[in-house]
């Protein structure tokens, strides 16, 4: 950056490159704690924040399966089961999704098709989620109701988790749009990690008469398998912490989801709906209290997904995003 | 690696777009293309120069708010933030504005949290009505007893016997009701709990009333809009909405009993009755004021679900904001308030706000008349002379 470190070595323009050094290092090494500061005092205030919550509930507030702002009761069961559940869906429907387009890009497609077709699936992660909210509530919501839940409870009511009244802003289709916003998230760089597999690897299995499938099943996920779950388990990080589309699809009801069909909140559109708008100290403390749960799960998700793509894309030299 | 150099001018592209978006969105809120406002106050009064004053608070009130803003003193004195009743009252009690707004009077908690004594000034008022969605249905007609059975979940299907028998001569559906209430906290839901407290026992001992309130049934939805846009993309939905904004949207809605028993569809007009008819015992302007209401006014032609919004100001201006505080932006305050009370109120009638009767105006002006500063009356150009 300092024009004088890239100057031809004269004396006295040595002197002033060595100061050049220090007033650089000392940029570069300034913003980079700046940046881990800011993680702990985020955390910090968000726990200082809470105390007035934690102090009235203590750990009790984690399994509390009330939230009444009436009576100023509140525990955080319905926003973590909505959470943990929406997220679940977005998985189960998002990931069969991703893991088969980056299969198709990586072994199937012509290589012609495979720059286009992963531009668009990563142009999905362009559209910003308060368009898919707007998607979520005008189309998806009214056809969930009309079309896809009544089929739902006809062949699946019978195991309880699709009854009640379909109104199309619930659960399901709250996770239908999750799914959706996890797909380039995980195609992506599951894509990156089947790319990374080595060629001797997959030569080795020709070589030894296996067909495109068995290759792919033999030689590459196997190799790629915990650079897929890295993947999946970012993709997860992201759908637990979108916020605007699910507030627009979800129903925002405070009580715990009883089936796919229940509205319900997670901890991300609680802190969306209520935070600025709380009735009292106690419910604004309850809220960031929850916040504090939601940032500690994505923590430890994200930790966890970028070790296990660590130990993949060491190997290959390849970068993650 | 070759395809992402490929790639690389459509991000850059996008990258362009996104960016040209943003500052635009960014300039339109800092008022870039506001422009020199043409249509020149039309009091007398004016503020002193230079003087600027924030507020923050109801989302109720910003298009009326916006209005009054871009109007008075050529749209530079006043810079109000939209961010919702609770939030403004946390930023008044922080005092990072010299006004708050809300359509919920402060509660005796938030009161007491107060960091020096405050007025609490009716500025605007308007109605709440219930908008439903049941194609080929005529306007039907509600009460409270009923409304406040469908928000408990107690009615739970379109072909009720009590809404049929108010509705004799309708052919109501045999489907589940689809209840929608306001998901983020709002002065919408004060007035509509408030009313709901006061027709059901019921309701006000399990719920009662608050600006955010946990619903037994039904979903969520953010804002007026989310409502409104929800009912009207919902076969069987119910949702409760400003009667502003119902009337600018266009949304129909139902009719409401009144205590004189007869059914009325909301208007600027029959609101405005109400608030002159129920003539509510006011308080002082630094008293409580949370019990105030202006629901179930007695004529015959008046809705009655109604309420006043408020903005509230310190008492002591440089008391409470210390040696910083200016007199200019006293002036600039105090003035602003008084313009909002009088000339301001003639901007109520086209955006569907209902102007302050002459009672509640008066009671206004002897509050904002209490306002000091440094121990003395603050002067200004737009006080009882206008």
């Amino acid at each position: 950056m300092d024009p004088t470190t890239t100057s031809p070595p004269t004396k006295a323009r040595r002197s002033s490159g060595r100061w050049g050094d220090l007033v650089f290092l000392g940029l570069v090494s300034a913003g980079g704690l700046f940046v881990i500061f800011l993680l702990f005092g985020i955390a910090a205030i968000l726990i200082d924040q809470s105390r007035l919550a934690f102090n009235a509930y203590g750990v009790g507030y984690l399994v509390g399966t009330r939230w009444d702002v009436s009576a100023q009761v509140y525990g955080a069961v319905p926003f973590i089961a909505g959470t943990l559940i929406t997220s679940a869906i977005a998985l189960a429907i998002g990931f069969p999704l991703a893991f088969g387009s980056a299969l198709f890009l990586t072994t199937q497609a012509p290589r012609w098709l495979r720059g286009p077709v992963g531009t668009v699936i990563e142009l999905l992660a362009a559209i910003p989620s308060v368009v898919y909210g707007f998607w979520g509530l005008y189309f998806l919501g009214p056809y969930m109701r009309t079309s896809v839940e009544p089929v739902l409870h006809r062949y699946l009511g019978w195991t309880g988790g699709f009854n009640g009244n379909a109104t199309g802003t619930d659960i399901l289709t709250a996770g239908v749009i999750l799914a959706i916003m996890v797909i380039p998230t995980i195609s992506a760089i599951s894509r990156e990690t089947l790319a990374a597999v080595p060629t001797s690897q997959k030569e080795a299995a020709l070589s030894l008469g296996a067909t495109n499938w068995e290759v792919t099943r033999t030689a590459m996920i196997p190799y790629a398998r915990s650079g897929v779950f890295g993947a999946t388990i970012l993709g997860l990080g992201r759908a637990l912490g979108e916020t605007m589309a699910v507030t627009m699809t979800i129903g925002n009801h405070d009580a715990v989801p009883t089936s796919f069909f229940s509205q319900g909140q997670t901890i991300a559109s609680l802190i969306a709906n209520e935070l600025t708008n709380s009735a009292g100290p106690l419910q604004y403390s309850a809220i960031i209290y929850a916040g504090v749960i939601l940032l500690a799960i994505s923590l430890l998700v994200n930790v966890v997904a970028r070790l296990l793509l660590w130990r993949v894309l060491r190997v290959s030299g390849g970068s993650v995003e | 690696m070759k395809r992402q150099t490929s790639r690389t001018p459509l991000y850059a592209l996008l990258a362009v777009v996104v960016i040209v978006i943003i500052v635009v969105a960014a300039g339109y809120y800092a008022g870039w293309f506001k422009g020199s406002s043409s249509n020149s106050s039309p009091g007398t009064c004016a503020p002193p120069a230079g003087g600027t004053i924030k507020g923050a608070g109801s989302t109720l009130v910003y298009p009326l708010m916006f209005q009054w803003e871009s109007v008075y003193g050529g749209g530079t004195a006043v810079n109000y933030e939209s961010v919702g009743s609770g939030a403004g009252i946390t930023d008044f009690t922080q005092k990072t504005v010299d006004f708050g707004a809300s359509d919920a009077p402060l509660s005796p908690a938030q009161r007491t949290a107060l960091p020096a004594t405050a007025l609490t000034i009716p500025e605007s008022a308007g109605g709440v009505v219930p908008l439903y969605n049941l194609p080929g249905v005529p306007t039907l007609s509600f009460n409270g007893t009923i409304l406040a059975d469908i928000y408990l979940g107690t009615i739970t299907n379109w072909n009720n016997t009590a809404l049929q028998t108010l509705n004799a001569g309708v052919s109501l559906p045999n489907a589940t009701i689809q209840v929608v209430y306001r998901s983020d906290g709002s002065g919408t839901t004060f007035i509509w709990t408030s009313y709901l407290s006061a027709e059901s026992s019921t309701w006000a001992s399990m719920y009662g009333k608050g600006t955010s309130v946990t619903f037994p049934v039904g979903s969520g939805q953010p804002k007026n809009a989310g409502v409104a846009g929800y009912v009207q993309k919902t076969q069987d939905a119910i949702g409760y909405v400003d009667l502003n904004y119902a009337l600018n949207s266009g949304v129909a809605f139902g009719k409401v009993e009144n205590p004189a028993g007869k059914y009325i569809l909301a208007s600027v007009n029959n609101t405005q009755s109400a608030l002159k008819d129920v003539n509510p015992t006011l308080p002082t302007g630094t008293g409580d004021w949370y019990n105030v209401s202006v629901l179930n006014a007695p004529g015959v032609t008046d809705y009655p679900i109604t309420s006043l919004t408020y903005v509230f100001a310190y008492q002591d201006l440089s008391g409470a904001y210390g040696g910083s505080y200016t007199l200019t932006q006293a002036e600039t305050l105090v003035d602003f308030l008084y313009w909002v009370v009088t000339t301001g109120q003639g901007y109520s009638g086209t955006l569907y706000y209902v102007p302050l009767p002459a009672s509640i105006v008066t009671a206004d002006e002897a509050s904002i008349a209490s306002i000091t500063f440094n121990g003395q009356a603050v002067p200004n150009t737009c006080g009882s002379t206008v």
